[in-house]
């Protein structure tokens, strides 16, 4: 299968980055993880993607990032039609209440996720995020089923999307 | 575009241009455009080159400014009198296909309602925990389901509900292959029991109507229900003894109640009394493509299925079946089909080997093709076959038509061979080489069941 669909994990801290790509390594066969530090890395690695024809399905940020913070960043691709349809999620242990309300009202944030998270929850919320992204927007779900909410895919063919008989 | 989808548009284009460039003797000029259409649906529709309905939209379209009275073509001095084009369109509401848009209207609403997942978990109760007989309610199930409604929305709706079951077995339990396996040859198996159970059969049924030939909704059931019965129980023992279970009993959580608002009450009505007034077609008389109107006109009278659902609608589904319905029709007006059929000594070759030989073919073309598609490029060479007096009139011409859906239907070997195929496999749970295993074992056993019985049982029920 063509792997279109990327994920986008921003984090400047070395050690937090790798700790979160390991935890969700087991998406990357199908979904292929790219990394950055800093909003401004992201920014360019997005851009590269998107010239390429590929999407950001899902993008994990953390807030306090040198230059310009995570939120920033997340307000800015919602804005941008290309990116507006990422499922966006805030890593972080720092962001204050007026940011995270920015993110959620602003950037449609989908998810916050406090440090120090648990490897489980993290993989559950990246499974639910990329099953409800592939559902609207692969064109073919179907091709995702063992690795993301098999049943949730299911349930969508069962309602008439993706294929029917012939 | 794909390698595969070129080499398709290239030689669909060919074999479009060949019968305008080469005159083949004993051909009406008709013919020669009949034929044109022909090829290049054959070769679009086995490289896929357009999606496989709008190959069937070309089929009418090609067929309405070709072959009708109102084309580009002036038939007046020749022995071929055009049909109005009304008769190439008037395929989308062939009564078959409205008996069709009446399943569906009856399906999706289950769906709306959650009637068949709901109703699949009160089915499921009385076949206890145990691993064995859990697997046979499911294929039951499935196999009664997808006797109604789409075999992929069944397959899809089945694995929801097996997913969960099979995350509570052993991962070693090879069983859990078996269950995988079991939904999707349900579904397939299933969908022969009745005309509306699957595509092909609406094709079938229509060439047959095309030639004066009624089948009701019952009589098809007493053709094809048997078999499909048989073959659920043959398919259930193959998968059990392949991948026999290592755990006796999975416990199971079934909850599931009936919805009880009033859409929902009109829904479980409407579906018992269509679906009853269809199986007693036989006895009652009132066709089944007006039964079919019943659900259509009171499910949205009363609202229960509004303008969104019938927007959502698989229409795409009804246009392959009107295309191949249509194809048919201009194969046999110009004479086509039987100049195709008339090119080989038939009578050499037996009845029970003729029909062995579509039998096959549509086995094997249909494993790698659209089940639809296989029965629309075989049947009207069949029929003209019975027509030409090959075979034994209107019975033979039933006989090979219903050769040709069932095996069509008996095709599960790939992934690729029907949608419900492709969802199993894609769970994971399933490999490719489990499914060519079993699906070769009950492919080829169909195929011989479905010849004996053109031998030993329909000779005396049709």
């Amino acid at each position: 299968m063509e792997k279109n669909i990327y994920i986008m994990v921003v984090e400047d801290e070395p050690e937090v980055l790798d700790s979160i790509v390991r935890d969700i390594a087991s998406f990357e066969e199908f979904f292929p993880i790219e990394m950055a530090d800093t909003a401004e890395e992201a920014r360019e690695i997005i851009r590269s993607i998107l010239d390429d024809g590929k999407e950001i399905g899902l993008i994990l940020c953390d807030h306090v990032l040198p230059g310009d913070n995570g939120v920033e960043l997340l307000v800015e691709m919602q804005k941008n039609p290309e990116t507006a349809e990422t499922k966006k999620v805030l890593i972080t242990g720092q962001a204050g209440l007026q940011e995270t309300v920015r993110a959620v009202n602003e950037a449609e944030l989908k998810h916050y996720i406090a440090k120090p998270w648990e490897k489980n929850e993290l993989v559950q919320i990246v499974r639910d995020l990329l099953t409800n992204y592939v559902i609207n927007h692969a064109d073919s779900p179907l091709g995702y089923m063992a690795i993301l909410d098999g049943e949730k895919i299911a349930d969508f063919i069962r309602r008439g999307g993706s294929i029917t008989d012939h | 575009m794909s390698k595969s989808k070129l080499a398709g548009l290239v030689l669909g284009i060919i074999g479009f241009a060949v019968p305008l460039f080469v005159t083949f003797p004993g051909l009406s000029l008709a013919g020669h455009f009949a034929m044109s259409i022909f090829l290049l649906a054959a070769v679009f529709w086995m490289f896929e080159t357009i999606p496989i309905y709008s190959t069937s939209i070309l089929v009418i379209f090609f067929q309405v400014i070709l072959l009708s009275s109102e084309g580009f073509i002036d038939y007046s001095a020749m022995a071929y009198t055009p049909l109005p084009y009304s008769n190439f369109i008037a395929t989308l509401a062939d009564p078959i296909i409205i008996l069709f848009l009446g399943g569906f209207v009856l399906a999706d609403a289950s769906v709306k309602y959650d009637f068949d997942k709901n109703m699949t978990r009160l089915l499921l109760r009385p076949f206890g925990s145990q691993t064995k007989y859990i697997m046979l309610g499911l294929m039951l199930v499935t196999a009664i389901l997808s006797a109604f409604m789409s075999n992929t929305a069944t397959t899809a709706m089945m694995i929801t509900v097996i997913l969960p079951i099979i995350a509570r077995m052993e991962p070693g339990d090879p069983a859990r292959t078996g269950i995988a396996l079991c939904i999707p040859f349900a579904a397939n198996i299933g969908g022969i029991a009745t005309p509306i159970g699957t595509p092909p059969n609406a094709v079938v049924i229509a060439a047959l109507n095309n030639q004066g030939l009624d089948i009701a909704f019952s009589s098809w059931m007493m053709y094809a229900a048997p078999l499909a019965i048989v073959m659920l129980l043959f398919a259930w023992q193959v998968l059990l003894r392949l991948y026999q279970p290592a755990t006796e009993v999975i416990p199971l959580k079934l909850d599931g109640n009936l919805k009880k608002s009033r859409n929902a009450i009109i829904l479980y009505v409407t579906f018992g009394l269509t679906v009853l007034l269809w199986v007693t077609e036989g006895i009652h008389g009132i066709r089944s493509a007006i039964v079919a109107l019943i659900p259509v006109a009171v499910l949205t009278l009363t609202s229960v299925f509004e303008k969104n659902d019938i927007r959502k609608l698989p229409w795409e589904v009804l246009w392959l079946i009107a295309g191949g319905i249509a194809l048919g029709i201009s194969m046999k007006e110009t004479g086509l089909a039987e100049w195709m059929v008339g090119s080989i000594a038939w009578d050499t070759f037996g009845y029970l080997l003729l029909l062995a030989i579509f039998g096959a073919v549509a086995l094997i073309m249909s494993n790698f093709l659209s089940n639809t598609v296989t029965a629309s490029l075989l049947i009207p060479l069949a029929i003209s076959l019975a027509t030409s007096g090959v075979i034994d009139g209107p019975f033979g011409m039933i006989m090979i038509g219903l050769v040709i859906a069932l095996s069509a239907s008996f095709a599960m070997v790939l992934p690729i061979s029907t949608p419900p195929n492709a969802i199993a496999v894609s769970t994971g749970m399933v490999k490719t080489k489990d499914m060519i295993t079993s699906g070769l074992i009950i492919g080829l056993v169909g195929l011989t069941l479905i010849l004996l019985l053109a031998v030993i049982y329909w000779p005396f029920i049709v």
